[in-house]
């Protein structure tokens, strides 16, 4: 091939209603060979001007496809624009270097060989998949790896580097109107001139709607330039807000919608909107309907007027409107060849004498039978009144064949269209309070009823949001009664038949090339409703969502089932309006990710981090079991600012406590710190913590980390919905740092850095709480013990943290002091036997199985969750958790269930299974808990573990398996 | 996404509260049987029509409050304070 | 196979209809309120498995229309619990068999599924999982990311702090199937068998005398039956209140996407239960995509933007480089959530109503079970115990089932 650019053969001379600048040429590549467009032309526009006719290769039959609506409605111009599959090239501007290529075509666009499915295609009816490849079942896997080569239409590259618009936009407008032709124009100026605030949403990247290329004048001026005007007008108003780029691709509930400007994701809050969404314009259904040349009026009117380019030299217009004779006028002038077959029997006499004049044939009442040509159309054969039929040699055949209205956003929000017999077109219904449609997507086709109804919803829109008076109120009876009359007069612009007689290949589906006869076929089957036609013929499931379709379809299922359309209704539309991509909808990840206080200490020591919940906790810094040691024999620093810390305060927080707790609250005393448990109202194991009375009224509360903001919310909810009690909570958990200092060392450490606390066992005993000054900083001590040895959790305000932290290793230093992690925290507590609420329990555990009957006081007089433990404690428990340790010595891991013979597949029964379960460097042994049946629950009984495959046996121990004495904790 | 007047901060998107189900009384302890505890605990009007429910203002001002929603349109009619005794 | 070449051959297709119209009898045996999978496999193997025909199948729509045309089609049987292991295993057995059965390929893809561990703690539940999996006879193992990269080689294994993929659970029987191919499947084996489905016919009312059911009221006449199985998604409290049976259901909308077909890059199906998100490619080549249940109560089925904004940011979290996929259409189903995470079956407090519901986002999972299984306790009026744990009674019992931290958003 030759490497010069591909020169645009079709592009006419310059015209005012064109959008490209031909000073400013850029090239591009298809299908690897260089292109030239100008600056302002599509992907699709430009190939067209090259003389470009085949873009794709449908989904089934792999059949040759050209431009059809240029609008971004139809499948037929997807292509892949650089990394990008499934681009609408009749939407996609091109840009200097793009790499465009088609798809699904091998070897090449022009010899694809899967296009011979086509001849096999009276052995695919629909619904072929399901009836074939039942038996023998071991071959199903070979056919469906068949199946799923010929998958799909574009390729996505999934590993190529990740291309995420993290920029939502967010909106508020009185009034918003999705669609900037002359009925949201008219609407938009109605309702700012009652004083709303307009948002005013356009696809495309100029206002004027079909204006811009629907040729024709309007009251004496080119109807582009009154599109021009009237966008002049628009923009000038300063109430409107005009975004152009802009689709609006949902109505969601309360006013919200969803839009997509270029790669940002827009949405919009608005009081009152208006629908002028316009209509797509609809093929006919007729044998080989789908080969490149043949195209819709609208998209025609759009390649000639606004980029210059003239599709074809021979044209066939069909026409069911007087946009169809208009454009037939257009080509004429554009040096095109034209017939006009108009459908109807008296077109308007304007545009007839018009056509004459130029000596164009028009045929009236006259329809399509089929058309043929290889690889693009080359002649129609058209059946005249009386039956006879007439071929007409053509390279383009254009479709003027009547509308669908654009009602996606009205049915998103609840509208249920009805068929209205004198249009032959569904129209809008059961529009949602504050939702006003207009112009084309009512069936309203000319363009001064139009701009009435945009102006009458407009201002219907702005009264909904509050604005305008009486003399608004009048106007909108005016307008209402001159819009209905003139609605009663309208003349259907879509024929009542636009279905051809059954032939080969003629699809009324062209996403999914399902023709007339698989319609049928399939309802025939019983497959006779929309939804089930839909799901097994997949008819309207494919790229174009049914706007090429639907309508045929339903005309079909009407005639086989002997229904009126009204009848056989509609599918229902469901978002988005148009494809948009994972990429502009995901946005930015928005879940933080939250550090301690300490994080940048932990990660220059060496930290190895993990997730917990939100936050990054070390798990260790290296050797876990070396810093259990240290905890065991001199002291370790654990950072434990995750914990959830609630400040309570108020002269009924032991009230307070008394509820949300299992166990007794109202004698604590100044000082003193308790160890409480939560449940539910089903005694279900919700949290534990301590708790500290600070001062008279004041108490500071510790959640788990996972547990924290639950507990906030559920201790809120009960104040506020009916305890009236002198009690509030505040969530302080991200305002202190907090980290427990453990091990035998752990008061001389403190000692050096506390020069105001009295760490005496008699003045600091186990379970007190005293503020005091760590290392300068104000802070909070409490002497707990998860880990079993002598320690102080310390809280200080978050700013103090690190530097508090660091003064606490530096003393510890001399005492071999080591910052121990996560897991070295759990294989601490779980020598001292307690449990990890969430780990060792799940979504039924009570406490009594749980080995925690020691903190739940049933005999109080109310306390969450107290009615369901007295019920169980009545019906009794059938398991229980305990600790035990491995016979021999291996380790199983946790989730490792308890087994014993039994009947199942395996010869196994689960009758419990390991919650915890780690090497004891303490003990020198496994140590573990789990659950078992409380007839197994006892020390010394023995049971079978399967770990990896294998059968451990394990024995239950007592716990705490370490000092089980506590003399080390209070020491 | 709905839109829902906090009785503290005015109309806010939903997802800045955290949906706190039907509102329903808690029985009283003393007087109730062990299958109307399970009823109160496990069982829902799950009515379709305006449901009386609990919302938690949770990026907001942490009101917790009841809304007065249509469980088909979505329809909010009334959003208070709750003042009485627990429900 | 050779009948479709013979009709290509012969350019003719003869065709039936699949299921037939019928009058609305003034009797039934049995009356099954909704035909969705549930509901019509109950019909299938009552007249398959114990001779009763004389059953009617009413559909407030058209079949398929409700739950079971609106899942993401996701089998697998890798459940928590041993009960539930069991029974959804039997579920899986039956639909490897069912496109023989039924003699229509229900396209029963076994291309294996794998549940993200993204957590220490999700790891340990993952194990908890494949451990009660492998014991009860399911394929199920925990595996690490070398296999999770050779399986899903697109996955971002990369470490990162919010969801790093640290492991995940594989079921290699896992995997999805043309959902509505079942309902149309047992659908045409019911009618065939003589089950009469009634589409477009709702249910008004349901008559109790003494206890007990004595008839269904329908938008098109009343009938009278002993038995009445309420086999609704969605709308399964409202039909139970018109017998004066409380469920402990609340509804919640679930919503679901697909994308445009796409060139097959992904063989398993991936779900993230932290990221709640699932998402597998079609036959067809679409991505399929769904996520948790909406957070509040709601019979709407009408699309929310920020169900699309979340799932796509979840999505974007495995697969950074799917940005440029686009998503085609979403739809919603309604879910009725139990406060166990499993289902709801058997007999109620009214004699002769009985309820298969609360299916949760797991329904369609058990349609061949769940059919089989009701059908056996109508035919012998004795509970199966494979169904045992799941009775209403449980509630009253305290006796839950513990499906709730694997089922969560475990599709």
């Amino acid at each position: 091939m030759s490497a010069e650019t591909r020169r645009a053969t079709r592009r006419l001379a310059g015209s005012p209603s064109q959008v490209i600048d031909r000073s400013r040429p850029l090239t591009f590549t298809w299908q690897g060979r260089p292109y030239t467009a100008y600056e302002g032309d599509t992907i699709a526009s430009a190939l067209a001007a090259a003389g470009v006719e085949t873009f794709s290769r449908s989904f089934k039959y792999h059949r040759r496809r050209g431009l059809l609506c240029v609008s971004g409605d139809c499948p037929n111009c997807l292509v892949r624009a650089g990394d990008e599959p499934n681009v609408r090239a009749c939407r996609t501007r091109v840009e200097a270097g793009m790499d465009v290529r088609a798809q699904n075509a091998w070897p090449s666009l022009d010899t694809d060989v899967m296009s011979l499915t086509q001849l096999a295609s009276r052995f695919l009816p629909p619904g072929f998949y399901y009836k074939t490849f039942t038996r023998p079942r071991a071959l199903w896997p070979f056919y469906e790896g068949v199946l799923r080569r010929a998958a799909g239409l574009g390729a996505v590259d999934p590993d190529a580097a990740p291309a995420r618009f993290d920029h939502k936009v967010y909106e508020h407008a009185d009034v918003l109107v999705a669609g900037g032709g002359p009925a949201g124009m008219r609407a938009a100026l109605a309702a700012a001139g009652a004083g709303a605030r307009v948002l005013l949403l356009e696809e495309q990247d100029a206002l004027g709607g079909h204006l811009r290329y629907s040729g024709g004048d309007v009251n004496g001026q080119p109807a582009h330039e009154a599109a021009r005007a009237l966008a002049a007008e628009v923009r000038a108003h300063p109430n409107v807000t005009v975004m152009l780029d802009t689709l609006v691709i949902g109505a969601y509930d309360h006013g919200w919608f969803g839009a997509v400007q270029g790669k940002r994701l827009l949405k919009v809050r608005a009081t009152a909107a208006v629908v002028a969404a316009g209509a797509h314009e609809q093929p006919l259904v007729f044998a080989n309907n789908d080969l490149p040349g043949i195209m819709l009026a609208s998209g025609v009117a759009r390649l000639l007027h606004l980029w210059g380019v003239l599709p074809g030299r021979r044209a066939v217009v069909v026409s069911a409107n007087p946009r169809g004779l208009q454009l037939a006028r257009d080509l004429l002038q554009a040096g095109c060849a034209v017939t006009v077959a108009e459908m109807r029997a008296t077109p308007e006499a304007a545009l007839v004498e018009a056509l004459r004049a130029g000596r164009v044939e028009l045929l009236t009442g006259a329809t399509v039978l089929q058309a043929s040509g290889s690889k693009r159309v080359e002649s129609v054969t058209l059946t005249l009144p009386g039956g006879e039929t007439r071929v007409i040699p053509c390279d383009l055949l254009v479709l003027a064949t009547g509308y669908l209205p654009a009602n996606g956003l009205l049915n998103h929000a609840g509208a249920k269209p009805v068929w209205n017999a004198a249009l032959n077109e569904f129209v809008p219904a059961g529009l949602r309070a504050g939702m006003f449609a207009a112009g084309e997507i009512n069936g309203t086709h000319a363009l001064a009823p139009i701009e009435r109804e945009g102006t009458l919803a407009g201002l219907q829109a702005a009264r909904f949001a509050g604005y305008g008076g009486d003399a608004t109120e009048n106007e909108i009876a005016r307008l209402s009664a001159e819009v209905a009359a003139a609605q009663a007069q309208r003349a259907p612009w879509t024929p009542a038949q636009t279905l051809a007689p059954e032939q080969k290949k003629d699809f009324v589906c062209f996403c999914e090339d399902v023709t007339q006869a698989d319609v049928r076929m399939t309802i025939e089957e019983g497959y006779d409703s929309m939804e089930l036609l839909k799901r097994y013929s997949t008819i309207s499931m494919g790229p174009c969502q049914g706007k090429m379709c639907n309508m045929a379809a339903m005309r079909l299922c009407a005639h086989h089932n002997r229904l009126s359309i009204g009848e056989t209704g509609t599918t229902t539309a469901r978002p988005p309006t148009r494809p948009v991509s994972l990429g502009v909808l995901g946005g930015r990840l928005l879940e933080p990710v939250r550090y301690t206080p300490l994080h940048d200490w932990h990660r220059a020591h060496g930290a190895i981090l993990m997730n917990a919940g939100q936050w990054q906790r070390p798990e260790h810094y290296g050797d876990p079991l070396a810093e259990v040691r240290a905890v065991r024999a001199a002291v370790g620093l654990i950072d434990v600012s995750t914990l959830g810390k609630l400040l309570l305060e108020g002269s009924q927080v032991p009230d307070l406590l008394e509820r949300i707790y299992t166990n007794r609250w109202r004698r604590l005393a100044r000082g003193r710190v308790r160890y409480g448990l939560m449940v539910n109202e089903e005694g279900v194991v919700m949290d534990d913590g301590v708790t500290a009375r600070l001062d008279d009224d004041r108490y500071y509360l510790t959640a788990t980390t996972g547990g924290a903001g639950a507990v906030y919310e559920w201790i809120e909810w009960w104040l506020q919905s009916g305890w009236q009690l002198d009690a509030r909570v505040v969530d302080v958990t991200e305002l202190y740092a907090a980290m427990n200092l453990a091990g035998p060392y752990a008061r001389e450490v403190l000692a050096a850095v506390a020069s105001d606390l009295d760490l005496r066992d008699e003045t600091f005993p186990y379970l007190g709480v005293r503020r005091g000054t760590v290392a300068g900083a104000p802070a909070t001590l409490m002497r707990i013990g998860f880990t079993g040895e002598l320690s102080y959790e310390i809280h200080v305000p978050a700013g103090y943290g690190l530097h508090v932290w660091q003064a606490l290793m530096d003393a510890g230093a001399q005492y071999g002091i080591r910052p121990f992690g996560v897991e070295a925290q759990r294989i601490l507590r779980l020598e001292k036997g307690h449990i990890i609420v969430g780990q060792d329990t799940d979504g039924l555990t009570n406490p009594f199985e749980a080995g925690m009957a020691w903190v739940v006081k049933t005999d109080k007089l109310d306390f969450l969750g107290r009615r369901a433990l007295l019920m169980s404690d009545e019906q009794g428990h059938s398991k229980r958790l305990v600790g035990f340790t491995i016979t021999g010595g291996a380790l199983p891991e946790e989730g490792n269930q308890i087994v014993r013979p039994g009947a199942g597949p395996t010869g196994l029964e689960i009758i419990g299974r390991i919650t915890s379960v780690r090497y004891s460097p303490t003990l020198d042994r496994v140590i573990g808990l789990c659950w078992l049946p409380v007839e197994m629950a006892m020390p010394g009984r023995t049971f079978t573990v399967r770990a990896r495959g294998e059968l451990l046996s394990g024995e239950v121990v007592a716990t705490p398996f370490y000092d089980p004495e506590e003399v080390r904790l209070r020491g | 996404m709905i839109l829902l007047a906090c009785p503290n901060c005015g109309p806010r998107n939903a997802s800045e509260f955290r949906y706190g189900g039907e509102a329903r009384p808690r029985p009283d302890l003393n007087a109730v049987s062990p299958e109307e505890w399970s009823d109160y605990v496990y069982m829902r009007a799950n009515l379709l029509g305006v449901l009386r429910e609990w919302w938690y203002h949770r990026a907001g001002c942490g009101l917790w409050f009841i809304a007065e929603r249509h469980t088909k349109t979505h329809e909010v009619t009334a959003t208070y304070v709750w003042t009485g005794e627990h429900v | 196979m050779i009948g479709l070449i013979r009709q290509g051959l012969s350019g003719r297709h003869p065709l039936r209809r699949r299921w037939r119209e019928h009058e609305l009898q003034d009797r039934y045996d049995v009356v099954i309120v909704g035909g969705g999978v549930h509901g019509l496999a109950t019909a299938y193997y009552l007249a398959r498995d114990h001779g009763i025909t004389n059953v009617a199948v009413l559909e407030k729509r058209y079949i398929g229309s409700g739950g079971s045309g609106r899942n993401t089609a996701i089998i697998r049987s890798n459940y928590l619990t041993p009960e539930g292991v069991l029974f959804y295993d039997e579920s899986v057995k039956l639909y490897e068999e069912l496109s023989a059965e039924l003699d229509f390929n229900v396209l029963f893809s076994q291309r294996g599924h794998l549940t993200l561990a993204h957590s220490d703690a999700a790891v340990r539940t993952m194990r908890w999982r494949a451990e009660v999996n492998q014991i009860q006879g399911v394929d199920s193992r925990l595996i690490w990311p070398d296999e999770i990269a050779r399986l899903c080689p697109h996955l971002d294994l990369s470490d990162r702090p919010r969801y790093p993929i640290v492991a995940a659970l594989y079921h290699p029987p896992g995997g999805i199937i043309r959902h509505d191919a079942v309902v149309w499947g047992y659908a045409a084996g019911a009618d065939e068998r003589g089950v009469h489905i009634h589409q477009l016919t709702e249910v008004t009312g349901i008559d109790v005398e003494h206890g007990r059911v004595s008839g269904v009221r329908t938008n098109r006449g009343r009938i009278a039956t002993g038995t009445v199985l309420n086999a609704t998604a969605g709308w399964c409290t409202l039909i139970s209140d018109m017998a004066g049976v409380s469920l402990p259901v609340t509804s919640h909308p679930l919503q679901a996407c697909v994308s445009e077909a796409l060139k097959p890059f992904l063989d398993v199906v991936v779900v993230s239960g932290s990221l709640h998100v699932y998402v597998s490619q079609s036959d067809r080549g679409e991505m399929v995509m769904g996520a948790a249940v909406d957070p509040y109560q709601s019979y709407s089925l009408d699309a929310t933007l920020d169900f699309l904004e979340g799932l796509s940011g979840h999505i974007l979290e495995l697969f950074p480089g799917l940005a440029p996929v686009k998503v085609l259409r979403q739809w919603a189903g309604i879910c009725d959530m139990t406060p166990d995470y499993s289902p709801i079956m058997g007999f109620t407090p009214v004699a002769g109503f009985l309820v298969d519901v609360g299916w949760g986002t797991y329904g369609f999972k058990a349609g061949p079970v769940s059919g089989k299984r009701i059908a056996e306790l109508i035919a012998t009026n004795t509970t199966p115990e494979l169904i045992r744990p799941f009775r209403l009674a449980r509630f009253a019992e305290r006796a839950l089932v513990g499906e709730k931290g694997a089922a969560s958003v475990g599709h």
